[in-house]
């Protein structure tokens, strides 16, 4: 205790000197919007005008995505279905909510959810990322988060919370009460709006940073994907492999929704009664079994496959587009779904040696980003990563960075700045807290 | 208009438009004005205050000095007997099955009162910040007690409002929340608008009329389905409005109460059947059979999601006692 106390003193003098720096450098990070860091080539996401990115509300929305506060029986949050190890999907079939209940769908990907047009595997209706949060948050049919009723309940758990005190008045300042549902989704969006990948070895080698980023067989495979013969470009296209997206700038919200002839139960294109598609939403025949070509970045970490996850390995998913379509030959989704009369024609089969296969399996592992599915920024906030005052999460705490934890402490920065700054989460760097960053510093990290 | 009539008009709207007036309560949803919109005269809540606009607010008020108060009153029911969380109900549906219900809740909106000699005159619903918003309503009769948890503890079994004084012998209403106000963002949405279980994120709208029963899960949720954006984030339009057109004659404000039936509306359905692969119930989803005879009830043809007249069960007139 005494050397604590000891060592403590030349902390406090060293925080004393810090404490003039931080007021030199007057750190005005908080008011600056905050424009994510694109990959070379991507275009710029298209942010709606109500709700401009900073980098308060991205750190909210970050703590928001993780929280399992965020479901009603507190047992799940967005993170439990979109995990980043697995580039935001589950790794299950079918997603599992709060309550026990399966979804019929599979927990899609977030990789670059920026750009997308609708959002969903099948649904027009959801364009923007603000309304798209209330589907798992309050949907009954299933329950996800399952907070159905329970808005009170769910800022009232918020406002207790002494970070999000903080937090929530430093991302929508000038609110007398920040503490609604519109501003909850709000910060949920403006994060998933920061989940960019655009690092795998494919975008090395298109960005002329390494020009052997690509394997040789991948180059020929991209060659495969990129064919006539194989057509995949098609609707898998553009940066993002999928022909749904948008962007800053762009008139037009490209949204293509196709049937690639996974089921034909009655031989008349049907597809299985609860997930029956686009169709479920427009009821109109041709739209049966037609979904959102996702994009196919990062398909090393989101297996199993298509909207069921009813394709469980990269290989035979090849295999069903080889064969135009999947035939199941008993149970109760028997049927060839190559002959399914709403299947695109873009679907037709290609012959195939397995030679190319592997080629193209190469080309589809090439987009995979190893550095999306650990960026710590990205990562749980709730657990600490590297040590105190370690802002950009290097396992390096320098002056700067205690600098911004001091002056986060003082109320001239925002906790965005540098949220481990905070651990303990009371909202406030306190003595101890910049001690322990003093200390990293020090001693190293 | 001249300038100085500008000005006078404008100060007349001002000056009349006190509270309780149907004008000063506009909405709005844009976020351009405080919360719950503060701008005296936006009748329709577009962020603007229109010559029309202000022209109708005066001359509601003045009129509205001639205006009655009325109170419509609603009463939740399950054939006779009153509705209530969690009691068990028998006899009810198609083969007389067990029923405890766990929710009830719906919209009216464009509440309007009859004429004998078949005029319709609206009734201007009071702007009471929790129920009541423009010309929709919600009619709650769950309290949250077991097993409505999903609910709120406050019910409303009134529609309340203004009209203008007559000789009425019939009431009209819709079942639902009107296009205009069905598809705004329900995350900033003023209440009653902003119960999240009344909620449709997924079809983007709202649930119009809201049953759930407790035993072997039967949900009811109606709404507007088959919805499509005209352009980007603007719905133009929905296949299935699924909005009931309910005509109830003879029926007086002073005298007689609207039931509200749940046994009714069940009537022709089977609480223990459920077509396969489709939710248990009818949540409006026009592949699913369940829903034919519950909408039939409730006056809407399944197929078009269109109104029809006569059809409907679920509404009855009573005396007031
Ligand atoms: C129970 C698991 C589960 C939870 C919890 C969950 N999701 Fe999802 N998510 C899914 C599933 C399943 C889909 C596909 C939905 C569909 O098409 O019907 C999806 C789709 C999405 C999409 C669309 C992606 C695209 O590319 O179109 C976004 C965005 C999304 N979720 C965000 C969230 C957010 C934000 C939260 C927390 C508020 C959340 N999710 C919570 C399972 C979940
Ligand atoms: C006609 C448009 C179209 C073409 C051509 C096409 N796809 Fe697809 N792809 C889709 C659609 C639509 C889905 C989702 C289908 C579903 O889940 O029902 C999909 C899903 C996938 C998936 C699963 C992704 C995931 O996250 O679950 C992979 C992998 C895939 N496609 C690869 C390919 C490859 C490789 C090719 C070329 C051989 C190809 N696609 C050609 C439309 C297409």
């Amino acid at each position: 205790m005494l050397g604590r106390i000891r060592g403590s003193a030349i902390y406090i003098a060293a925080l004393s000197l810090l404490h003039c720096l931080a007021w030199a450098a007057e750190d005005l990070q908080a008011q600056r919007s905050y424009a994510v860091e694109l990959p070379v080539g991507f275009p710029k996401p298209r942010i709606p005008a109500d709700n401009p990115l900073s980098i308060e509300k991205i750190a909210l929305g970050r703590f928001l995505f993780y929280d399992v506060r965020l479901s009603g029986n507190l047992s799940q949050s967005c993170a439990s279905c979109h995990q980043q190890a697995r580039a935001f999907t589950d790794g299950r079939p079918r997603a599992v909510g709060s309550t026990g209940e399966i979804h019929p769908r599979s927990a899609m990907s977030l990789t670059n959810v920026a750009y997308a047009t609708a959002l969903g595997w099948a649904n027009p209706l959801l364009d923007s990322l603000e309304r798209q949060a209330l589907v798992p948050m309050f949907n009954e049919r299933p329950v996800e988060l399952g907070l159905s009723g329970k808005e009170e309940e769910l800022v009232d758990r918020l406002r207790a919370d002494l970070r999000y005190q903080r937090m929530f008045a430093e991302a929508f300042r000038g609110q007398s009460d920040p503490f609604t549902l519109g501003n909850i989704v709000k910060a949920i969006a403006s994060f998933e709006r920061t989940l960019i990948s655009g690092n795998s070895a494919y975008d090395r080698y298109v960005q002329g940073l390494d020009d052997n980023a690509l394997s040789e067989e991948a180059f020929f495979g991209g060659r495969l994907f990129f064919s006539e013969r194989l057509e995949c470009f098609h609707c898998h296209g553009g940066f993002n492999f999928t022909a749904s997206v948008t962007h800053e700038g762009n008139p037009f919200d490209e949204t293509s929704f196709q049937n690639n002839g996974l089921y034909n139960i009655d031989g008349r294109g049907a597809y299985p009664p609860d997930n029956t598609g686009l169709f479920e939403i427009t009821r109109i025949p041709s739209d049966m079994g037609r979904f959102k070509a996702p994009t196919l970045r990062n398909l090393s970490y989101t297996a199993p496959y298509m909207h069921d996850g009813s394709i469980a390995t990269l290989e035979e998913v090849i295999d069903h587009y080889a064969a135009g379509g999947r035939r199941i030959h008993s149970g109760p989704y028997a049927g060839d779904g190559s002959k399914n009369p709403y299947k695109s024609n873009f679907i037709r089969g290609f012959v195939i040696t397995e030679e190319e296969k592997q080629q193209v399996l190469a080309f589809l592992q090439s987009l995979d980003d190893p550095e999306f599915v650990t960026n710590p920024r990205l990562s749980d906030p709730f657990q600490l990563w590297g040590c105190v005052s370690d802002c950009n999460y290097d396992f390096v705490v320098t002056v700067d960075e205690l600098v911004r934890a001091v002056n986060i402490a003082l109320g001239e920065s925002s906790l965005a700045v540098c949220l481990s700054a905070d651990p303990s989460g009371d909202g406030d760097p306190t003595i101890e807290e910049i001690l322990q960053g003093i200390h990293a510093l020090l001693a190293g990290c | 208009m001249e300038p100085w009539m500008r000005t006078l008009v404008l100060f007349l709207a001002v000056a009349v438009s006190g509270p309780g007036a149907y004008v000063a309560q506009a909405t709005d949803t844009s976020g351009r004005f405080d919360r719950y919109g503060q701008c005296a005269g936006d009748r329709n809540g577009d962020g603007q205050v229109t010559v029309d606009e202000l022209v109708a607010g005066v001359n509601n008020i003045l009129e509205g000095c001639g205006h009655v108060p009325v109170a419509i009153r609603f009463a939740g029911r399950v054939g006779q007997e009153p509705f209530q969380c969690g009691t068990t109900y028998s006899g009810v549906g198609r083969n007389g099955g067990e029923f405890v219900p766990s929710d009830f809740r719906f919209y009216v909106s464009n509440v309007r009162l009859l004429t004998s000699d078949d005029r319709e005159v609206a009734v201007l619903l009071d702007q009471d910040g929790v129920w009541q918003l423009e010309d929709v309503a919600l009619l709650d009769f769950e309290n949250k007690t077991s097993p409505c948890v999903n609910g709120t503890v406050q019910t409303n079994e009134t529609v309340r409002g203004r009209v203008a004084p007559g000789a009425y012998n019939g009431i009209r209403f819709v079942l639902g929340v009107p296009f205009r106000r069905n598809h705004g963002d329900a995350s900033v949405a003023p209440p009653p608008l902003s119960l999240t279980s009344m909620f449709w994120s997924w079809q983007a709208g709202y649930k119009f009329l809201r049953v759930d029963t407790a035993l072997d899960a039967y949900h009811i949720h109606l709404g507007s389905t088959g919805c499509y954006f005209a352009q980007p984030g603007v719905v133009g339009g929905c296949a299935r409005p699924n909005r009931a057109e309910v005509i109830l004659r003879p029926f007086s404000v002073e005298d007689d109460v609207i039931v509200a039936d749940l046994a009714a509306l069940l009537a022709d359905s089977d609480l223990n059947e459920n077509k396969e692969g489709t939710p248990p119930g009818c949540m409006s989803d026009p592949g699913d059979d369940d829903c034919n005879v519950l909408l039939r009830n409730l006056g809407v043809d399944f197929a078009s999601g269109q109104p029809v007249a006569g059809l409907q069960k679920f509404f009855r007139v009573e005396p007031h006692h």
